[in-house]
């Protein structure tokens, strides 16, 4: 299981989908979600610009740090790899680039159903699982990736909406 | 999705009054227009509004052109309400949705997603203007619709979007999975299929078009009784093409059966053995088409356009 934190996770097949059916708990301020301690930076984000193409130094996300990241409009974005699901010329998207010290599985969080690809030597990764968070997190949508030690670029596409809250959390081995 | 094509329906016919009816062919170069042109379309999210939601989206070409999801929210963030079907051959169908008998071509039922209200899928109810002014932005879409809708000079309109998608739709065509290679075979499953499943899943595409109830009624969704007002129609809902349908995970109506041998359990009245379930699945898995899956005409089109 490569989500052994989560129970209330839903696994689905392993590959990067927007998770589209997944909604929030009814009464969630009554009871926020208690987050493991991978996923504790979610709530203290802080702002950032995604990059418009591949040199995406000034964008750079930190392991286990929600950012509240700014988006360009899509026909800006000059993505190395074409998403997936590219998004329409009235989507928002961008670039960010992460680097992972040492190999593992490493979750990419959301606060939608936003596509992401994330991109290595000019080539997509596969994902390995895929969910949402605990209910009434904030977190919508999760994707996990076998990573090696090496720098990352995180493609967003297609948001309807011209900001997200991204995190790259490391998964401890189970 | 029903009840918005009780708006979709007439709308719909206005549309395609100017084009004549929806199923007469175009000229052959204006219909393989048509084919490049609806395959742009279906895989833009341009046509959603806020950009977010193509119809490949939701019709995924490795499942068949069916959803990995149980429901699918739209861009307003409302759930979804029926789990997606497959494409696989469907002009060949003589009923394109789960629960409307009436919804009879492609052309209307593009509305549906596009426009429809109950719920939000693409949220353009309305925005027909808008739609026309993003595709008219592209140079490529002003030919493709001048070449495929000449006797309309290329308008570019919900009309000729939704022939364009419609005729698309129309070229996605399977005929290479196992079964369309071996109808004869005698196994337990084939055996298991014929007895128990051929009656409504019959013909190339394992379906009869019709509507049937297999399970209990559900307030939450009548199914067929939601649009002809019968009570005798609640908890019918179309029999699904079992084309691909090993690939196609969640199933039925509402997506709630998470593998083959939920969907087939589900089927009341259907008494079978773990042994037989699973000699059913593994007949099941010969009507994927690999091919089909994977076929380059049918995938995002990252070339260059196709009118020059």
């Amino acid at each position: 299981m490569l989500l052994p934190l989560l129970p209330a996770l839903l696994l689905m097949a392993a590959m990067n989908d927007p998770a589209g059916a997944a909604a929030p708990a009814a009464d969630c301020a009554a009871a926020p979600a208690a987050l493991p301690d991978e996923l504790a930076g979610w709530t203290g984000a802080t702002l950032l610009e995604a990059a418009t193409d591949a040199d995406a130094a000034a964008a750079t996300l930190l392991i286990g740090t929600a950012v509240d990241l700014q988006l360009k409009p899509t026909p800006q974005v000059a993505y190395p790899v074409r998403p997936e699901r590219p998004g329409g010329s009235v989507s928002h998207g961008g670039i960010v680039r992460f680097s992972v010290a040492q190999a593992g599985v490493y979750r990419v969080a959301l606060d939608s159903g936003v596509w992401i690809d994330v991109v290595a030597d000019g080539q997509r990764l596969a994902s390995v699982a895929h969910g949402h968070g605990p209910d009434c997190s904030g977190i919508r949508k999760m994707v996990d990736f076998r990573l090696e030690s090496g720098t990352y670029l995180l493609e967003i596409a297609g948001s309807g909406t011209p900001a997200v809250r991204v995190m790259v959390a490391s998964v401890p081995a189970a | 999705m029903n009840w918005g094509r009780r708006v979709a329906l007439p709308l719909a016919a206005l549309l395609l009054a100017g084009l004549g009816a929806a199923r007469e062919r175009a000229p052959a170069g204006a219909e393989a227009a048509q084919v490049a042109l609806g395959r742009r379309l279906f895989y833009d999210a341009d046509l959603s509004l806020d950009g977010s939601m193509a119809c490949a989206t939701c019709h995924v070409q490795r499942h068949g052109f069916a959803d990995s999801t149980r429901t699918r929210a739209g861009v307003t963030g409302e759930p979804g309400r029926r789990n997606v079907p497959g494409l696989a051959n469907v002009g060949r169908r003589a009923s394109l949705t789960w629960g409307d008998a009436t919804l009879r071509t492609l052309e209307a039922q593009a509305l549906v997603p596009l426009q429809g209200e109950h719920p939000v899928e693409m949220g353009m109810k309305g925005q027909d203007g808008e739609l026309a002014r993003r595709l008219g932005a592209n140079g490529c879409y002003v030919r493709l619709f001048r070449a495929g809708f000449p006797e309309v000079d290329g308008r570019i309109d919900m009309a000729t979007v939704t022939r364009a998608l419609g005729t698309f739709q129309r070229s996605l065509l399977s005929a290479d999975a196992p079964v369309d290679r071996a109808r004869g075979n005698d196994t337990a499953g084939t055996r298991l299929f014929r007895r128990h499943c051929a009656a409504c899943h019959s013909g190339p595409d394992m379906t009869d078009d019709r509507f049937h109830r297999v399970d209990g009624i559900h307030a939450a969704d009548r199914g067929l009784g939601e649009i002809s007002g019968r009570a005798r129609d609640d908890g019918r809902f179309r029999t699904p093409s079992l084309r691909n349908v090993a690939v196609s995970a969640p199933y039925f109506h509402d997506g709630a059966g998470p593998t083959l041998a939920d969907a087939i359990r589900r089927h009341r009245g259907l008494r079978l053995d773990e042994e037989e379930v699973t000699a059913l699945v593994d007949h099941l898995g010969g009507f994927t088409d690999p091919t089909f899956l994977a076929d380059p005409r049918f995938a995002y089109p990252d070339g260059p356009c196709e009118a020059g």
